[in-house]
């Protein structure tokens, strides 16, 4: 058994009198690709919005391999390894497709102001192995030609690629993707399917999914955690969350 | 899915790559020159008045383009940029006019083109430039809990509070012997005038010197829009929460733009501060002026260089080619304002170049 | 003691106005989610108007229509109805231009970019600031605004005795800027809070889209919102020029202050809060008059903008305002 590589406690967040989030925990090890799944309104973004900082939880602990997450801003906690995509796309429209991902690539070069405008060699050196990483990110998705597209001229599903590029350009050592296929044809998600497989090996980053789509979860994830008004009503392997009784009553509204 | 096939490096770096160490400085020094050259032919060219305009030109393009480092590229609304202007103007001017005497005795201008009074001078403006960025990082401050209009009224507030605090300044001081026995004390508040303003500064400011300091301001913002740090900037404009998700300090990214912007304005400020003709005062400090600039920035398109710097020049030049209807030049500005928002809020450019315009339709 | 009686008295009676202000800043805001920087702008039009109004000689004959009560500074007072019918005019007229602004400056901006209707805010203040610069509107020169009303002294306090008495006069003009403030105010609050137009109102504050499907007529609403404020604000700047005669001319930095700081008591308030723009408008005046008297009176302007950075950091929300949250 692997160590946990992202590691939640217990973690929870209300909003007002709405218990949103309560005590939720998760256990992702060095290459998992897990799915965290529930009716709508369940609390699955809510999650990743605590697991990124983008909440402050009320209460329970999260780690990183050893870095302690909770209370760091978003920024930082993407620093220390973990990426995201969004629910509803949050490209950069007045970028193009390629700084899109270099924003997210340069997180790992810091260039001082004085070298930025000097133009120095080292500055340079810097902008031309940057964009050459970036530009062969492009590729895993065959972009590379949109380049210099803005992002916001790109088909919905390229910018949902685009946003999974954009993520991994980080250099994470986890990866949040809050429903990639949403939007996506039957033919789109078998492919898309295929890509966080080959990612994940790739690029050795653990993913923790949420997706709608049974099919696509149920296919490659390893593990899946399901959520229902804020509290996690079951986990494991797919065979055993399809046969949950309790998951099918909170999909079918049943009790 | 495709497997990536490497492509040779993309052609974007290609035509921003300097040549060399030396290419690092190129820019800045052609600027340099081309100022040098226009200092020396405008006189066979150009009068008086029109020089005043070129001049003039110069000090709205360096502060239209300074603001829009945060209008434009990080997106934050801020309609106190000539707070920052006079501060360094006064600043400025304080050191010209008070340095000057204590260097040589008296408070006019001295010595002759690139001669030491210059050089003073041009110091003077870099450090009006470093105190206005110290209130720029004040300013800036704030601007990281606030947003859209609410940080639009701090900047305006911010304007009027520094338009009261130079009103109750003293009076300025012309007697040399009463400037010696000075106490300290006697300092603060700085004798600047008050309300009617900064009299006596030494009036440096010639096509030269704004040049060279509109270069610098040019080939910095340049430099800087197609820069990580442009990047990281334009990102918190475009979208916080996910610049923030991607890495991005978005703090220190907005007090930067701020820092730099007041950079900028205050070495504008001094230009201004010691331009022929001008006394400054504390209601240029005011959101009257602060407008003229945010409609440069809104007019050019908030973010494109080049648009906001055609903007300063079209909105600093035809009020004075139409001087004989002076009193509308507010009203059509404040229709031209109305008017682009209802049919082009993206400005004349949006966030693109001029020379992008082409590339955009395709 | 007397001195801190009359600084009370008066900040009563601008708090007054303040509040009038914000509260067209406020409801608007609420609805529509920008700051109307044009609002300042309606004040001085109140005032202006009213000046011009009462001091214009204008008869239409064939109507027996008297557009103008010739009145001048020297003139004796008139009877207390020409006031009344002075500032009702002033009203419907100033209600009048702010639906026409609405509609054709800012509707057309109704799902833009908070930031663009900003601008246009902008542009519309400047516009009538200058328009009303103009000679043959209002003209760029001071004028004095004659007397509506006798300047009785309604009850005078002592303080101390022999020779350091001191005398607190409360003013009929004081008593009136209240007393129309107050009248005004409850008026709207029975609207916002009683009635189902003001139901709607606070509807479409809270979603616009929502409301609409619900069946309100969401245009109207906001119309009758900016003409409610617009009113509002004419009310607050005939009652201005009432209590300051000497009227500066329309693109006089002290209207722009006077609008500027009703902005910062609406935000103080809660923007979006209709009781607390009438609280923010008080606790303004209240620093404004005390800062002025007991500290300095030259940094007046500064008291108010420290007031509001300080609250913005401290508790953007205002003192009555609830937390938004943006969803991620």
């Amino acid at each position: 058994m692997t160590a946990s590589l992202l590691h939640a406690q217990d973690i929870g967040i209300s909003f007002g009198g709405l218990k949103a989030v309560q005590g939720f925990s998760l256990q992702l090890p060095a290459g998992g690709l897990y799915g965290l799944i529930g009716p709508n309104g369940a609390g699955k973004t809510t999650v990743f919005n605590l697991l990124t900082g983008v909440y402050r939880p009320d209460k329970g602990a999260m780690q990183l391999a050893a870095q302690n997450l909770m209370g760091r801003k978003p920024h930082e906690i993407t620093a220390a390894g973990v990426a995201r995509t969004f629910q509803n796309i949050r490209l950069f429209p007045n970028l193009t497709v390629l700084d899109n991902v270099r924003l997210a690539g340069q997180l790992r070069h810091r260039a001082g102001l004085g070298a930025t405008l000097f133009r120095t060699a080292g500055y340079q050196r810097q902008e031309e192995s940057l964009t050459r990483k970036c530009f062969e990110l492009l590729g895993i998705f065959g972009m590379q030609d949109r380049a210099h597209e803005l992002a916001d001229s790109l088909s919905y599903g390229h910018q949902r690629r685009l946003e999974i590029l954009r993520a991994l350009a980080t250099d994470p050592k986890v990866l949040l993707l809050d429903e990639p296929a949403a939007g996506l044809n039957p033919q789109e998600k078998k492919a898309l399917a295929l890509s966080i497989r080959q990612i994940r090996d790739r690029f050795q980053v653990a993913v923790l999914l949420i997706e709608h789509d049974m099919g696509l979860v149920m296919d490659i994830c390893e593990r899946i955690v399901v959520l229902d008004h804020g509290v996690t009503i079951c986990e494991g392997p797919p065979n055993v969350v399809q046969n949950d009784p309790k998951v099918i009553a909170a999909y079918l509204g049943g009790g | 899915m495709s497997t990536s096939t490497p492509a040779a490096t993309p052609p974007d770096l290609a035509p921003f790559r300097p040549v060399g160490p030396i290419g690092g400085m190129l820019p800045y020094v052609i600027g340099i020159a081309l100022a040098f050259a226009l200092q020396l032919l405008a006189p066979k060219f150009l009068d008086r008045y029109t020089a005043r305009i070129v001049m003039d030109t110069g000090i709205a393009v360096i502060l239209a383009v300074s603001l829009n480092i945060v209008n434009g590229m990080t997106g934050q609304f801020s309609i106190g940029h000539a707070g920052f202007m006079t501060i360094g103007g006064y600043t400025a001017g304080m050191i010209t006019y008070y340095g000057s005497f204590f260097l040589w005795g008296s408070f006019a201008k001295h010595g002759a083109m690139l001669g030491s009074g210059e050089w003073l001078f041009a110091a003077s403006c870099v450090v009006g430039g470093l105190v206005a960025a110290g209130l720029g990082y004040v300013v800036g401050l704030p601007s990281l809990r606030l947003r859209g209009d609410y940080l639009a009224i701090v900047t305006l507030g911010f304007g009027e509070i520094l338009r009261v605090v130079l009103q109750q300044t003293g009076k300025v001081i012309d007697d040399g012997a009463a400037l010696r026995a000075m106490p300290l004390t006697k300092w603060f508040p700085p004798p600047v005038g008050g309300a009617v303003g900064f009299d006596g500064i030494p009036k440096y400011t010639n096509l030269f010197w704004v040049y060279t300091f509109v270069t610098l301001t040019l080939v910095v913002a340049f430099r800087l829009k197609h820069s990580s740090l442009g990047r990281a900037m334009i990102s918190v404009r475009e979208d916080e929460i996910a610049a923030q998700a991607m890495g991005v300090n978005i703090a220190r990214q907005k007090v930067l733009a701020f820092v730099m912007a007041a950079f900028f304005a205050g070495i504008a400020g001094g230009l201004f501060a010691h331009e022929g003709g001008v006394i400054i005062s504390p209601k240029d400090a005011g959101f009257q002026r602060s407008f003229d600039y945010v409609i440069m920035t809104v007019l050019g398109g908030r973010g494109s260089i080049s648009g906001v710097t055609l903007a300063a020049i079209i909105l600093t030049v035809l009020p004075e080619m139409l001087r004989s209807v002076a009193e509308y030049r507010l009203i059509a500005f404040a229709l031209l304002l109305i008017v682009m928002m209802l049919v082009r809020p993206q400005g004349l450019f949006g966030i693109h170049e001029i020379w992008h315009i082409r590339r955009k339709r395709a | 003691m007397a001195d801190f009686t009359q600084t009370l008295m008066t900040a009563i009676a601008i708090g007054s106005l303040y509040a009038l202000i914000a509260l067209g800043y406020t409801m608007v805001y609420g609805i529509l989610k920008f700051i109307n920087f044009a609002h300042s702008d309606i004040v001085v039009l109140g005032g202006w108007l009213s000046y011009t109004i009462a001091t214009s000689p204008l008869r239409v004959p064939w109507l027996g229509w008297q557009l103008g009560y010739n009145l001048n500074p020297q003139s004796p007072t008139p009877p207390l109805w020409v006031a009344v019918e002075i500032l009702i005019r002033v009203m419907l007229l100033c209600g009048l231009i702010g639906f026409t602004i609405e509609r054709l400056a800012y509707r057309p901006l109704r799902r833009a970019p908070r930031l663009n209707v900003l601008i246009t805010a902008i542009g519309v203040s400047l516009f009538l600031q200058n328009l009303g610069q103009l000679d043959f509107v209002f003209g760029a020169s001071p004028e004095k605004m004659p007397a509506l009303l006798p300047s009785w002294e309604l009850a005078s306090f002592s303080f101390g005795s022999g020779e350091s008495t001191r005398k607190v006069v409360i003013s009929l003009v004081d008593t009136m800027i209240f007393a129309t403030s107050a009248v005004l105010m409850l008026v709207l609050e029975y609207l916002v809070f009683r009635t189902k137009l003001g139901t709607a109102m606070r509807a479409v504050s809270f979603n616009t889209d929502t409301a609409a499907l619900m069946g309100i007529p969401v245009d109207r609403v906001i119309s009758f919102t900016f003409v409610l404020g617009s009113m509002l604000a004419a009310a607050a700047g005939f009652l201005y020029v009432m209590k300051y005669p000497g009227m500066n001319q329309p693109a006089h930095t002290v209207w722009v202050l006077l609008g500027l700081k009703a902005f910062v008591a609406a935000v103080i308030g809660g923007i979006g809060n209709v009781r607390g723009a009438v609280l923010g408008g008080f606790v303004i005046a209240a620093v404004e008059q005390f800062g002025a008297f007991y500290i300095s009176s030259n940094y007046r302007d500064v008291y108010v903008f420290a007031l509001l950075i300080g609250i913005l950091l401290v508790k953007p929300t205002g003192l009555l305002g609830s937390p938004l949250r943006e969803k991620v």
